[in-house]
């Protein structure tokens, strides 16, 4: 079964006197492990459609499936908690909460899951080790670099055990190399964590390693395009 | 290391230490901004602690005074004399009612007097007077009245002739230390009865009307005009028991034994609020003062910690996206900066009650010196007066009502931020 389903789902709002379509009947599935990429110009419905799948807008029209759940029927603490339970979320920037050390934002959602205070503590450790922050894992965001924090959001996502991590346009405010290094992670982590990611972007060097390119023009997927990457542990 | 988690399995919760870190750690993003808004609730609640506390101090001052000037905490006469002074209405048997109250075993002191309406003649002149027979030196009244001897000395004990009065009546009278003057007062029948009294000794107190008005003397003096009226002598007829209680605030407690033992068809206790309303309103047309200062100060908590809060939830509205992306549901917003407005309040009353505890100690131990305002006599009120040196008083009732107050009109004003955060929508927030 697929993990992620979209059924004919639009978007429009209103802008002044305008009424814009920001989606229009997009139907798409994603696998479990799945490594895509939402690509396309600005004003492409990328962000809108992330949106949609992690909860955050509901569409005009259609439906969403997320492991066997229709989350456009779900209320606002029901949405609420499955964001906690079943999605990781890194944005382009301001990703953390400022007056939390690093170790403190990656125990965060695990916190708030219930989780027991030793086990977010390890997890939160382990997944900061994997992303390279071992020795930051006191600093606030503010001591932490762009690239720093962002590996942050990564290893926050995925240390709360998500099915899906939604991450819009990641690696859009980082330099060549820490941008290239957040990919590896995102990469790597994702088969090893066999977490399923999609990302939207319009960076040639996320598309370059995405397995899976869905290209959006003008609120609807113009292609849909499988890869195959070695993925390097 | 890979969990996956069942979407059914639980609910999101915020663990009250995490939501205590996050709110303690928001509170000091803006560190001067925080410590601003502490301040000026720090020094606005220390006002209102010194106003109100020397509010208190001078009514507890006309309290006290008044107490001992007047006829005690508690008192004990015939039913009815409160409406309809009369000469022949008397405690007959003030023997028994003394005995009862012994019985009782009260902490303080019990004080069997004798009030009569009389008028005192001198060769010169004649003015109506409050005749007043206490039984003993160590009464509070004479306690009061005896430093402010002007002229003369005070009644020996089993001085049945000698009188003191106020210079205001001397001057009238016309009389001197060792003047003659004539007692006579109305008897039930419409007979009057009339007594000597020889002047030894003139006080000047602070209240006017009493140096004008008020005759002491031994209670045998007064108890011939009850012998008069047909009192048996040997039941140590009184007209009133003045209870002076050493813990004032165990007056109810004791007010209720005191009815148990002497309440009667004829015998009424009760206690000083009863026997002065008129004090009593004027200490509650006073406090409206005191507490129309204690509104601005309120006016002045709430709208700082609206201001900071705010400030800080407007800031943030980002973040809140964030928080809301991760899975915070809108109830831990709210909670959360519902929080924030917690802590501000609990430090603000912490502060101000460093600030304002402190002022009042100060001014507790030393008092406050009105003289230049009052005079050296201090206010005359209500047939009272209030000391020119005031000190503060702060009850633990009024501390508890400053500190509830304080907290509420805190806790009150971060109710619109927390709503604010609350209503964050995640797309929208996300964007900015």
């Amino acid at each position: 079964m697929a993990l992620l389903t979209l059924q004919g789902i639009s978007k429009r709002y209103r802008q002044g006197e305008l009424e814009v379509n920001a989606l229009a009947d997009i139907n798409l599935t994603v696998e479990e492990g799945e490594f895509a990429a939402l690509v396309g110009p600005s004003g492409s419905g990328k962000t809108t459609l992330l949106n949609i799948i992690g909860g955050l807008d509901s569409p005009t029209q259609g439906t969403t499936q997320l492991n066997g759940t229709d989350i456009t029927t779900l209320k606002e603490a029901q949405l609420s908690d499955f964001r906690l339970f079943q999605l990781g979320f890194v944005f382009q920037s301001y990703n953390l909460v400022p007056v939390l050390s690093a170790l403190e934002n990656v125990e965060l959602v695990m916190v708030l899951q219930g989780r027991h205070k030793n086990e977010c503590h390890e997890r939160a450790e382990h997944y900061l080790e994997l992303v390279g922050l071992k020795d930051v894992v006191h600093r606030r965001p503010t001591a932490l670099s762009g690239g720093q924090q962002q590996r942050v959001a990564v290893a926050r996502a995925l240390a709360a055990g998500p099915r899906l991590v939604l991450a819009d346009e990641p690696t859009a405010n980082l330099d060549s190399e820490n941008a290239t290094a957040l990919l590896d992670i995102m990469h790597t982590l994702s088969h090893e964590e066999k977490t399923t990611f999609i990302f939207s972007t319009h960076d040639p060097r996320v598309m370059d390693r995405a397995e899976r390119i869905i290209t959006l023009q003008d609120g609807k997927i113009v292609s849909d395009e499988r890869h195959h990457h070695e993925h390097k542990v | 290391m890979s969990t996956q988690i069942n979407k059914l399995e639980k609910h999101g919760h915020l663990p009250f230490l995490m939501l205590l870190r996050l709110a303690w750690r928001n509170l000091w993003r803006h560190r001067k901004r925080t410590l601003i808004t502490l301040s000026s609730i720090a020094v606005g609640f220390g006002f209102a602690v010194l106003s109100i506390g020397i509010g208190d101090g001078s009514h507890n001052s006309m309290i006290r005074n008044a107490i001992k000037l007047g006829e005690g905490h508690l008192t004990v006469q015939p039913r009815g004399y409160i409406e309809a002074p009369a000469n022949h209405k008397y405690l007959a048997d003030g023997l028994t009612l003394s005995e009862k109250l012994e019985s009782i075993n009260l902490a303080g002191s019990i004080e069997p007097r004798i009030s009569l309406r009389v008028l005192a003649s001198t060769a010169n002149n004649s003015v109506g007077a409050a005749l007043e027979g206490l039984s003993s030196a160590t009464d509070p009244r004479v306690d009061m009245i005896k430093p402010q001897l002007l002229k003369g000395v005070w009644l020996k004990p089993g001085d049945a002739r000698g009188i003191i009065i106020g210079a205001g009546m001397a001057s009238k009278l016309k009389a001197r230390i060792g003047s003659k003057v004539v007692l006579m007062a109305g008897k039930k029948g419409g007979d009057s009865q009339a007594q000597l009294g020889r002047v030894r000794g003139i006080f000047k107190s602070q209240v006017p009307e009493m140096d004008d008005y008020l005759i002491l003397s031994d209670i045998q003096l007064a108890r011939r005009f009850l012998q008069g009226e047909g009192a048996d002598v040997i039941k140590q007829p009184v007209t009133r028991f003045a209870i002076f209680i050493d813990d004032p605030d165990t007056m109810y407690e004791w007010k209720e034994k005191v009815k148990a033992v002497v309440e009667s068809d004829q015998v009424i206790a009760m206690d000083w609020q009863e026997m002065m309303p008129q004090l009593v309103q004027f200490i509650i047309i006073d406090d409206a003062g005191n507490y129309v200062f204690l509104l601005l100060i309120l006016i002045m908590v709430i709208f700082g910690v609206l201001n900071t809060v705010l400030m800080s939830v407007l800031e943030r509205t980002r973040e809140f996206g964030l928080l809301c992306a991760l899975g915070l549901s809108r109830r831990h917003l709210l909670t959360l900066v519902f929080c924030e407005s917690f802590i501000m309040g609990l430090l603000a009353i912490v502060v101000g009650w460093i600030a304002g505890g402190g002022v009042h100690f100060w001014f507790s131990q030393d008092g406050i010196d009105f003289t230049a305002i009052m005079g050296e006599k201090g206010t005359i009120m209500m047939g009272t007066f209030m000391d020119p040196i005031v000190y503060p008083e702060l009850s633990w009732d009024r501390i508890s009502q400053l500190t509830s107050i304080i907290f509420v009109a805190t806790l009150g004003s971060g109710i619109y931020p927390a709503i604010k955060a609350a209503r964050i929508t995640p797309v929208e927030a996300l964007r900015t």
